[in-house]
């Protein structure tokens, strides 16, 4: 099988199902909406800083990936289709394929959180293109490392509440470069200012990126 | 079974020259400690006689970093070879790189609380360094967790391997990203005076020595913590030992 046709068929096999299902995208979005409905409330009628604005957009997006994303190998194990993707397909267009689903995912939470923030919580954004940006290329990075991690958690006995925990501190250069790009976005004076940040992010992409699928075969098989 | 315990290859000699090398190792972090409290250092206002934690706080760093570089070494080892003992020596050296780190940590903020912030009342300051620490210290963290959820020793040695290495691919960012979003008041850092600009003389002839002598004891835990994973090991296979 071509490598592509191999991947595309796989991304596309998850798509389908999640629209069965529904689970992670109903999932994810319910996660969104309470957490910054608990922000809501939590902070009440005060105006919190721009900074702060983009901190608590970020860790919610953080958040909502670790709980909503590591399902996609977990249900491979559950529905006992491991060894069938493993003799029909290549390590690296099973890993190609949901970093692919996972991507289109984050791109909605990004879509639906940025969303919510902007009109609930009064966001201003001067720069509308940088903040598209800065999310496209966090989400590379997100949807990669939470991908990958993902798949090394449903190889453990016991998966629920691990991803987090592995997760988090890999992810510290990624969360750091997009508050700090969300908050040029919001009250900058022009791209340049968040030129480092923006390197960064592509640089931590392709290095999280090309790790994953170096290291993906001696995940994905026994 | 039995080439787990020293290489059994050389035997004897292998045993002789190893402890040869751990007396060195313990009687140059004698000299280093004695050198560290009894020489006379210059005094400058503040710093005072704190100036000496340079020689604790300082080459466990360094020790943190080679705990973390063997650790990675065993782990791109443990994938290329499938040994176990190669994973135990890559666990060993990860709790070790803790261990330094905290020890780093610790050191580094009783020292920054009485100097860098007298006054203010702050153990935690948020310096790129202390915050680069804090996350290695987390990913070994994750990494023995990870390592309590699989039970199958052959599965367990792979998957924390690859979880070693792939968070170990991540730090460099953390070099670039950190001094950007945070002051540093450390040594080196943009607009401060570099390390070999402010430090005496008399300081750097026990500073440098201390680097190494951190890094022996290091190799001294850690050798030994590894012979006694690989003697439980054998003693599992042998209980008549």
């Amino acid at each position: 099988m071509n490598w592509l046709t191999g991947a595309w068929a796989i991304f596309l096999k998850d798509l389908r199902l999640e629209l069965r299902s529904r689970y992670a995208l109903n999932m994810l979005l319910m996660f969104v909406l309470t957490s910054l409905l608990l922000i809501l409330y939590a902070v009440a009628q005060e105006t919190i800083s721009e900074r702060v604005q983009a901190a608590l957009l970020w860790v919610v997006i953080l958040f909502s990936a670790a709980i909503g994303l590591g399902r996609v190998f977990i249900g491979e194990e559950e529905r006992g289709t491991v060894l069938l993707l493993q003799l029909n397909a290549t390590g690296s267009m099973v890993f190609a394929g949901k970093l692919l689903f996972n991507f289109l995912l984050v791109v909605g939470m990004n879509l639906v959180a940025a969303g919510a923030f902007l009109v609930l919580l009064d966001m201003p954004v001067v720069l509308p293109g940088l903040l598209v940006v800065t999310m496209l290329l966090g989400g590379i990075g997100l949807s990669g490392a939470t991908t990958f991690l993902a798949a090394v958690i449903a190889r453990t006995s016991n998966h629920g509440p691990l991803l987090p925990v592995l997760l988090f501190p890999v992810l510290i250069p990624l969360l750091l470069s997009v508050i700090s790009a969300t908050h040029t976005a919001m009250v900058g004076n022009g791209w340049a200012e968040a030129r480092s940040e923006l390197l960064t992010l592509v640089g931590f992409a392709g290095v999280v990126i090309t790790a994953a699928v170096l290291l993906f075969d001696y995940v994905w098989k026994d | 079974m039995s080439d787990w315990i020293l290489g059994s290859k050389s035997g004897e000699f292998a045993i002789k020259r190893y402890t040869i090398i751990r007396n060195v190792i313990l009687v140059w972090m004698t000299l280093v400690l004695l050198g560290a409290f009894l020489l006379d250092i210059p005094r400058i206002v503040i710093l005072e006689h704190t100036a000496r934690n340079l020689y604790f706080h300082v080459p466990m760093w360094f020790t943190m970093m080679a705990a973390g570089i063997v650790s990675a070494y065993h782990s791109v080892r443990v994938l290329a070879s499938g040994d176990p003992v190669r994973d135990v020596r890559a666990s060993e050296a990860a709790r070790l790189a803790i261990f330094f780190g905290i020890l780093g940590l610790l050191t580094g903020m009783m020292w920054a609380r009485f100097t860098w912030y007298l006054g203010t009342g702050l153990w935690w300051n948020f310096d790129p360094k202390q915050s680069m620490a804090a996350v290695q210290v987390l990913i070994y963290g994750g990494y023995f967790v990870l390592r309590s959820t699989i039970d199958d020793p052959r599965k367990r040695s792979r998957i924390a391997a690859v979880y070693n290495l792939f968070a170990f691919a991540t730090l460099p960012f953390l070099l670039y990203v950190l001094p950007r979003q945070m002051e540093s008041l450390h040594p080196g850092a943009e607009g401060n005076p570099a390390f070999s600009e402010i430090t005496h003389p008399i300081m750097r002839v026990v500073f440098y020595p201390a680097v190494i002598g951190f890094i022996g004891l290091f190799w001294i835990l850690y050798t030994q913590r590894v012979r006694e994973r690989l003697l439980r090991k054998k003693l599992e296979y042998q209980p008549e030992m």
